[in-house]
């Protein structure tokens, strides 16, 4: 399980701000489909992390309890796979993505701590993804995010995002949008 | 001899398979991939009967190491034993039933049912019970309680395979002359495979064959389907699978292998190009050990699927179950395969290059999962699961002279081994015992 690293102090009232903001576009892009503005708000070194979960009794931990770095994920990219995905996306021979999968991404229980690292943030978020495709097909993903924002030149970016699910078993054929 | 567990009265076979499935005319109906009655039968006849992939031995190393899995719909524990052999137990308490083993994976030193505290070790012996004195009062022989075995476990170069029916041929019997050609992918470098860390299981609604059909033998939905993650991956459309000079479809009992022999077609999909670079480099101590044939398929355009739903990609890398749950739904359990002996960066760019590629956030599997799942769906209609699918192509490619094993058909873009998976499904449905499964296999059983 995830935990903390150190005791970090909260961020100013204005930066919670910004970085609600920055979250809620994200969203907002993803359900637009507006993967290449997307991209940008991704840091070049960008770890964009959703580990395979494992249903394992308490005295059997993997390395990080229930997910293990070095074992199966869902994602494990850097910015060039991220953009290998979108680059599916846009294919016009895309063919499960027409008619267009209609997506909401909700995002709360948001926080935020001043990170170690000079202009980082450490923000904790839950999330749910809600998909419909054809006529009646409906995907519900929810889980919690941790990221680490950073301060660019060009506004926030985000450098580090790990997904945990709660399913060992993900309850629909595919993840065909970001988390 | 207790703890065996009970052969099946198999239920009356059904009378209208002929309907639903003509292979002589190359023809299925919808009507197979929705019925319920259909399923039925299936977790009996095909279930309850055949060699069942359990595990990779990578996966169970020490004693007492252990994965939960299911045969069908039956829950199962895979655990290695003192001796170093492995035993499948129903994962049941033969009390009231409950789930013995509630995790996925570990080591144990036995397991414990929640409900009344029985115990068992990793034998399977009943060794205790909460409140023991009150058995031993009513006469109770824990000896006879143990958890139930499966009649069979056999292994194959690291892949762990289970029956519960102890009249089933052996496991070498059952695969064959596929195992030439398995070889190629697990048993390519001094070693053999180990399965990288974790399982992703994901759910499609989509019936079990119609997944299991396209890795025995539909490469011709690659170019097509997957034409948008090609273009992802590496920046144009994948191999036209019709100028490769040479390339084959080998099926023998329901098992079916499609194969060209460019080496890398299928690692070069995973846009990683140390990959394509570790295939040349092995593939000279590959035709050493297996000869030049094989070392043109350890990468190659291909897909395999050993009957009834355990199914891979060499190249990918890629090793699935397709668990049936339902005429109508599957749980789909995948691994990374990787040679033991390959570098570490190797091994962990295969484990996300599968990942990128053959995953439920794949971007190849993205457009297969809504394909498997409108087959399976149209049928719903009782006019649509009645009509007709054509499975006709390649009717006279069978291959009379070839130093090949099994039953060899000329071409990889071909419905030989679609056929020969439904043919043997349909024997499978249509007899009662295994000495009433017609042997269809008419190649030869060993290489030349």
């Amino acid at each position: 399980m995830f935990t903390q690293s150190a005791a970090l102090e909260s961020v100013s009232q204005d930066v919670f701000f910004e970085v609600a903001a920055f979250l809620n576009k994200e969203a907002r892009l993803l359900d637009e489909e507006r993967f290449e503005e997307w991209l940008g708000l991704i840091h070049e070194d960008i770890h964009y992390w959703m580990p395979g979960i494992e249903n394992r009794r308490r005295e059997n931990p993997l390395k990080q309890g229930f997910y293990d770095k070095d074992h199966m994920a869902y994602f494990d990219d850097s910015l060039r796979d991220l953009q290998r995905r979108v680059a599916r996306f846009r294919q016009p021979s895309a063919w499960a993505e027409n008619p267009a999968t209609r997506n909401v991404h909700q995002v709360n229980n948001l926080e935020a701590f001043i990170a170690q690292e000079p202009n980082t943030y450490e923000v904790y978020s839950t999330f749910t993804s809600i998909r419909s495709r054809g006529l009646d097909e409906e995907y519900v993903i929810y889980g919690r995010r941790y990221d680490t924002l950073i301060r660019t030149e060009s506004g926030l970016k985000l450098l580090k995002r790990l997904i945990l699910i709660p399913n060992a078993t993900l309850s629909c054929k595919n993840i065909n949008t970001f988390l | 001899m207790s703890n065996i567990i009970k052969t099946l009265d198999v239920t009356e076979r059904l009378d209208n398979l002929k309907q639903v499935c003509d292979l002589d005319e190359g023809r299925i109906a919808g009507e197979i991939f929705y019925s319920q009655s259909i399923y039925e039968q299936e977790l009996e006849k095909i279930f309850a009967r055949c060699w069942l992939f359990v595990a990779h031995e990578s996966q169970l190393v020490k004693t007492g190491d252990y994965i939960t899995t299911t045969m069908g719909e039956d829950e199962v524990i895979v655990v290695r034993q003192k001796d170093g052999s492995i035993k499948v137990f129903l994962n049941a308490c033969p009390h009231r039933g409950n789930k013995v083993c509630f995790s996925e994976s570990g080591t144990t030193r036995g397991f414990i049912c929640n409900y009344h505290g029985w115990s068992f070790d990793t034998a399977g012996n009943l060794v205790g019970q909460h409140e023991s004195g009150i058995y031993e009062a009513s006469e109770f022989d824990k000896s006879k309680w143990g958890l139930r075995e499966v009649a069979k476990v056999d292994t194959y170069k690291g892949l762990v395979f289970a029956t519960f029916d102890p009249e089933s041929p052996s496991l070498q019997e059952y695969l064959g002359p596929m195992t030439w050609y398995l070889d190629a992918l697990f048993d390519n470098q001094e070693g053999g495979t180990e399965f990288v860390g974790g399982c992703i299981r994901s759910t499609y609604e989509c019936n079990w064959k119609i997944a299991a059909e396209n890795f025995v033998g539909d490469i011709l939905h690659a170019g097509w389907t997957h034409d948008s993650a090609a273009r992802a991956m590496l920046g144009g459309a994948v191999a036209k699978v019709s100028d490769f000079e040479e390339s084959y479809s080998v099926n023998w009992n329901g098992h079916g292998y499609e194969f060209a022999l460019d080496t890398v077609g299928n690692v070069a999909v995973l846009g990683e190009s140390k990959l394509n670079r570790y295939i040349h480099t092995i593939k000279p101590s590959v035709a050493e050990r297996l000869g030049d044939f094989r070392s043109n398929m350890i990468a190659s355009v291909s897909s395999c699927t050993i009957f009834p739903n355990f199914s891979f990609l060499p190249g990918q890398n890629t090793v699935r179950v397709w668990q049936p749950r339902g005429p109508n739904k599957i749980e789909l359990f995948t691994w990374v395969v990787v040679n033991k002996s390959a570098p570490d960066d190797i091994k962990e760019m295969w484990r996300k290059g599968a990942m990128m590629t053959f995953s439920p956030t794949g971007v190849f599997e993205m457009d297969d999962g809504e394909n498997w799942e409108y087959c399976t769906k149209t049928a719903k209609g009782r006019v649509t699961a009645k009509q007709d699918l054509y499975v006709g192509l390649g009717m006279d490619t069978f291959m009379e002279d070839t130093h090949l094993p099994g039953n060899v058909y000329q071409g990889q873009l071909n419905e030989a081994n679609s056929r020969a998976f439904y043919q043997y499904w349909y024997d499978l449905l249509s007899a009662h015992t295994w000495s009433e499964v017609p042997n269809r296999n008419k190649g030869k059983v060993e290489a030349e």
